[in-house]
């Protein structure tokens, strides 16, 4: 699995982009939209779903009413996320191959996670790579629920990976961004501590890719989940 | 052995809202008993509790994410006894989540199936784990899982019996597709703590006097009021 993104990356920040120098550069998230080469290869498949799903999140996330009557819950944002992930994964009819497990309101209490993304060996379909995800709304001075997940993802070992998918950054309301945790616990033991992310733009790249191709070049710039495609890049109206 | 307080700590908790002070309905009520599932994965220990707690079945194999709870609230000789039920997943890597949330069970159903041969040989792992994480005082019940499928049985009723008294254990075959011993299984486990708990006031009188150094053994928490009257 790749390592390289880490936590202390968080020290290596890119310079600031004008987004729109990004918009048209292909990026990892658009190699991961390509076609599949090979039966099984559903990477692409499940990328073209969180993409869906994070569009149409995105959507929500932008909307601005007149009255300025709504204003959706980070629970709502979850659920519609979900909800259209899981339409999409359906329609593709790759759950056998990669599952989605929503996690139960008391599960939340203790892993944290919101769902759970997983690769399943056969023919027990039990998972062999697991994904911990959890959705949070970003709150200026702490990320500590995060913690949690990041305990739990440490506690069952390195089949298992954490991603969090943040929105409401002060200064881009509209994305959603990624963050993995592979060597959370190694930052945490030297001192730092996971609510920096808060107050950082050292956002890693979604790593669904990593599952099946550990040589995959992470890229530590910044990664909003974007509106329509994997191009990484803001991509406001 | 670790000891157990919070064994005292739920019945305070229940003695304080059985005066009154209850904060809402979830904490209306006499007793609270922690009460774990365990077992090899697929031997259908998720399916077992949605069965007990929603009345609901789906031969749909989801794999557990770490562990989970449900609670219920049973009636007993007019106690409310709320049932605060732990689903463990039976998985390896999850071990190290699952069994710290032994430390306090009262109960456990340790759970096989009767069509896999290495869930029956794992019980005396399992048996192992609870011996390892739990106290003393914490009672078990082996279930024999899966008993409509008899054409695909591999492990006899016989077997499962033995094995139970062997370990020491009470015995259910039982079915959470066709509702078979479900209820009773969650019931005699019930009574089983509450047989104990009874006991351990008899053994040691201390205990009902709420002395605050009442202990059922050396390694178990103190009672802080009478047991059941189960």
């Amino acid at each position: 699995m790749g390592q390289s993104f880490s936590f202390f990356s968080l020290k290596h920040h890119p310079p600031k982009q004008d987004p729109t120098d990004q918009k048209h550069q292909p990026g990892v998230f658009s190699k991961l939209a390509a076609p599949a080469n090979k039966p099984g290869d559903f990477v692409h498949l499940i990328s073209n779903c969180i993409s869906a799903a994070s569009t149409r999140t995105q959507e929500y996330l932008a909307f601005k009413d007149l009255e300025e009557k709504f204003h959706p819950s980070p629970r709502v944002l979850i659920q519609v996320f979900l909800m259209t992930y899981i339409t999409q994964i359906f329609s593709l009819n790759v759950t056998d191959a990669f599952s989605c497990t929503v996690t139960t309101p008391e599960q939340r209490v203790l892993p944290g996670a919101d769902w759970v993304w997983a690769t399943l060996e056969k023919p027990s379909q039990n998972p062999k790579i697991q994904i911990v995800v959890q959705m949070a709304q970003m709150e200026p001075g702490g990320m500590n629920p995060h913690e949690k997940t990041v305990d739990f993802r440490a506690s069952v070992g390195k089949d298992c990976f954490a991603l969090f998918l943040l929105f409401g950054k002060q200064d881009d309301q509209e994305n959603i961004y990624s963050v993995r945790s592979n060597n959370f616990e190694a930052a945490i033991a030297k001192g730092n501590k996971v609510d920096r992310f808060s107050s950082t733009e050292a956002f890693g790249p979604i790593f669904i890719k990593s599952l099946v191709r550990p040589d995959w070049d992470l890229n530590p710039d910044l990664h909003p989940l974007p509106r329509s495609s994997w191009i990484p890049g803001r991509m406001k109206k | 052995m670790f000891p157990n307080p919070s064994w005292g700590l739920l019945q305070m908790a229940a003695t304080q809202d059985v005066k009154g002070k209850g904060e809402g309905g979830d904490q209306n009520f006499d007793y609270m008993f922690k009460l774990l599932i365990i077992g090899n994965s697929s031997v259908g220990k998720t399916s077992f509790l949605f069965r007990y707690a929603d009345d609901a079945f789906t031969s749909a194999f989801v794999s557990t994410v770490g562990i989970d709870f449900k609670v219920k609230t049973v009636y007993k000789n007019d106690k409310r006894i709320k049932l605060q039920i732990w689903d463990t997943a039976g998985q390896e890597r999850y071990r190290t989540i699952t069994t710290a949330y032994y430390r306090g069970a009262m109960g456990f159903i340790l759970m096989y199936d009767i069509t896999n041969e290495e869930s029956f040989g794992a019980v005396q792992d399992w048996s192992t784990q609870i011996k390892t994480y739990s106290w003393d005082n914490a009672q078990v019940v082996l279930a024999g899982n899966k008993c409509d499928m008899e054409e695909e049985r591999v492990v006899s009723v016989d077997s499962g019996r033995l094995l139970a008294e062997q370990l020491g254990f009470e015995f259910f075959e039982t079915s959470a597709k066709d509702n078979i011993n479900v209820k009773q299984t969650f019931e005699r486990l019930v009574d089983l703590i509450c047989d104990k708990m009874s006991e351990s006031l008899d053994t040691d009188p201390a205990v009902t006097t709420g002395a605050p150094t009442a202990k059922l053994t050396d390694s178990a928490p103190p009672l802080q009021q009478p047991a059941c009257n189960c």
